[in-house]
This record gives structure tokens, sequence and C-alpha cells, in this order.
């Protein structure tokens, strides 16, 4: 296979019969290279099929293969020149090169260097404000800790329990008072004794309301469902006690039902 | 019919030839200046075809060539196989190592036509190297452009004392890890 031609080293410090020299043997090598290229011209073309390319060309490689290490075991490398003036310029081109080189792996891994460096400077950065946080965490709920517990003590709670027992208490005795004073002073009317006449009345068969019970209705009605506190009037509100408590605005009749009626909203 | 063969011309000085052949002109276009960009110290010149054969007329004026670059666009099932077809008009010798694949358009993974499973048979068929890249990218566009120029200086035999065949062989040893 054809030889490389190096590039010549262009120095105006050569001796003239260095560079004679040197120009010399290019034309040789070059004699060379033309003859092995007549020869190859005389060679045939080949080219490859489609179904067994693979194996073609690994035959071609292994003979090329075997060439080239024969061509190695057999010949030694010389040099381009013997000439000291050639050889010093040469050398100091590879030299150069070989600076270059160096310089440029040496600035690459600087870089890299710094990088890292900085990378592991954010990182313990990141890391010690971590712990910081970590330990103000920490501070803060050992402060907190007691105060919790502080606060689950039930001082307040009892507080608020005691007052609800007041107040219930309270309620039972106002509801018993009531109940009395309604039993004593409007009882459910006998059927005899009545002032009403059998006519009007005619319905001894439905058990007639105590005024308690009509008041505890309207009660629980207007505070179960404010917004619905009207009942309907049935037949066991005595008309009496309904025109009782409507004349003395304690109750209210539904504005547009008669049969309806509510409790007045003392409490709003 | 003109089969393209490695060694039919003598080199030029310090110079390499590379081959581009593939069916989007545009982006052949794009990767020839990317690698005309890039720092050397020899002379190159770069030949872009769709197709192979290359047309007889002006076959005095081309120098020889040193680097056939394949590109298959992964989005076009016909790309593959315009090149298989070229793969035909080369000469066996070229496949010692200056021939290699280059697979465009990998970076969008939705439209894919071809699968790289096809590609790479191919490339293990040819013993060639299937390099991928996505050309429409700046950053690959510079990388693969200073890759095809390496191995397009070792192929014209500018790097003293390694042969394409050794670097092929290399870079075949490489990917089957």
């Amino acid at each position: 296979m054809a030889e490389p031609i190096s590039a010549e080293p262009t120095s105006e410090l050569c001796p003239v019969d260095a560079k004679k020299e040197l120009l010399m043997e290019c034309n040789n090598i070059w004699e060379e290279l033309e003859e092995c290229q007549s020869k190859l011209m005389l060679l045939g073309i080949e080219t490859l099929l489609q179904s067994d390319t693979k194996l073609a060309l690994l035959m071609l490689q292994w003979k090329a293969l075997t060439v080239d290490y024969q061509e190695c075991h057999e010949r030694s490398p010389e040099t381009i020149s013997t000439n000291p003036d050639v050889l010093l310029e040469l050398g100091k081109e590879e030299l150069q090169k070989v600076k270059n080189d160096l310089e440029k792996v040496l600035s690459a891994v600087c870089s890299k260097n710094k990088q890292l460096e900085e990378d592991l400077e954010r990182e313990q950065q990141w890391y010690e404000e971590q712990e910081q946080m970590l330990n103000t965490l920490n501070r803060i709920e050992e402060e907190t800790k007691p105060q919790v517990e502080q606060l689950y003590k039930t001082r307040g709670l009892e507080e608020l329990h005691n007052k609800l027992l007041q107040l219930k208490t309270y309620r039972k005795e106002l509801l018993s008072a009531l109940g009395e004073f309604l039993d004593e002073h409007f009882p459910l009317p006998q059927d005899s004794g009545s002032a009403i006449k059998r006519n009007f009345s005619s319905e001894p068969a439905v058990e007639l309301l105590a005024l308690q019970d009509i008041l505890e209705i309207l009660i629980n009605k207007l505070m179960a469902t404010p917004h619905e506190p009207y009942v309907t009037i049935n037949e066991s509100f005595w008309p009496p006690y309904i025109e009782l408590l409507l004349r003395f605005g304690m109750a209210l009749r539904h504005p547009e039902d008669p049969n309806r009626m509510r409790l007045e909203a003392f409490h709003k | 019919m003109a089969v393209l063969r490695p060694f039919d011309k003598l080199p030029g000085l310090n110079s390499a030839a590379l081959l581009l052949v593939g069916s989007d002109e545009e982006l052949q276009q794009k990767l020839a200046e990317a690698i005309l960009q890039e720092k050397r110290d020899f002379k190159i010149s770069i030949h872009i075809a769709t197709s192979l054969p290359l047309p007889s007329e002006r076959d005095h004026l081309r120098p020889r060539i040193d680097l056939i670059v394949f590109m298959i666009d992964i989005k076009s099932k016909c790309s593959l196989k315009n090149v298989e077809a070229s793969l035909a008009h080369v000469d066996a010798t070229f496949f010692l190592g200056k021939v290699c694949f280059l697979v465009t358009g990998v970076g969008r993974v939705n439209c894919c036509s071809i699968e790289t499973n096809a590609v790479c048979k191919l490339g293990e068929a040819y013993c060639s190297p299937v390099l991928f890249c996505e050309l429409e990218l700046e950053g690959v566009r510079v990388a693969t452009a200073q890759r095809l120029l390496r191995m397009l200086q070792i192929c014209a035999g500018l790097v003293p004392g390694f042969s394409a065949l050794s670097f092929s062989l290399l870079m075949r040893n490489s990917a089957d890890d």
C-alpha cells in the first residue's frame, strides 16, 4: 500500500544540502508510489454482491492484515533522514505538538477541578443551612412542648364544663317552674263543667294537649328549625288556648295560612 | 459503469478528498460547511453527490477520494434504498476502512421510519462504522464535522503509522463492546 508522505519542515536554518537531501528522498518515494499505483491499476475491479458482503469483506481484510503483518516483521522503521539539522527541527515540532496537547489537557482538568470545587462548596453550604434549619425546628418544638402540655390541662375546659352544668340545671328549673305554673293556671279543659256547648265542640275523641305541651311544640319547632318555625294547627290544640297565645303576643299566625302558627322569637 | 476505486489516481500533496453521498442536499451542504470551518493543516476538498455512480464526464477533474460518507436520513426509507443501490458501485477495497455510514435526523424520535437495527446490520455487513448524529443542532454538527475530519485525515494517510484499515478495526472493536 502507498506510504504516507509526511509534511516537510520548512525552515531556512537547514543548510542547502540538507534540503537537497530531503527533496531527493521525497522524489524517490514519489517514484515508488507511482510504481505501486500503476501496479494497482492493473488489478481488476471487484464489487460486492448483496448476499455475502460480510464474508467477502472479512476475507479481504484478513488478506490485507496478513500482508501488513508480514511487512511489519520484515521492515524496521527507518528515520526520514540522518541529517542532524532535520532531526532537530522534526524533534522540535513533535515536542511542540506534545506540549500543546498537554496544555489543553491541563486546562480541561483545571476547569473540571474548579467546577467540582464550586459544586462541593455549594453542597456544603446547603448542608449547613439544612442543619441550621433542623436545629431551629428542634428548638421550637422543645419550646412549644410545655405550652401545649399546659393547654391540655383541663383548667379552661373544667371552667367551661362547670358553666355548662350550671346552665343545664337552671334550664331544668325554669322549665319545671313554667310547667307547674301552666298546670295550675291553665289546666286541660274537662268535659264536664266546661262553658262550651256540646254542639260546637263535638270532638271528645281527640285528646287535647295541655298548654304546656303546645308551648313545648312551638318552642321546639322554633329552636330546631329557625328557618321554618311554623307549626300546623291540628285538632289537639284547644282553640281558646290558641286565641290566648295569639292575643298576648306569644304566638303569631302565618300571614297567608290561618292553619299555621309560630312562637314569637323573643330571643332575637 | 464507473466503479469508485480507492487507488486509481495519485494522491495530492498534503490534501484529502471527501465524498458525501446522500439524498438531502441541504443537509450535505451544512455538513460540508461545518467541516470546512474546522481548523486543519492539510488541504481538503469535499464532493457532494446524491447517488453513485458519479458522472464520468468530470472524472479526470476529480481527485482521489479518500473517504466516502453515505448519509442516511432516518426519516425517509428511500434514502436507505438509495444508499444500498449506490453501494454496488463501490470497489470492494474501499470498504477496508474508507467508508463510513452517517445516520442523520436522530434528534426527532417520533419521526423515525427506519429502524436503527437495520442500519447497524448494514454497517456490520460492510464492515464500516456507523455514526449517529442530528445535524440540525449546532453542537452536534460541529462534533460530527470534527470526527469526520479526523477520519478523513487517517484515511488519506496523513497520520503517520496509522492506516485506514487499522482505524476501522479499532472502531469496530470498540463498537462491539
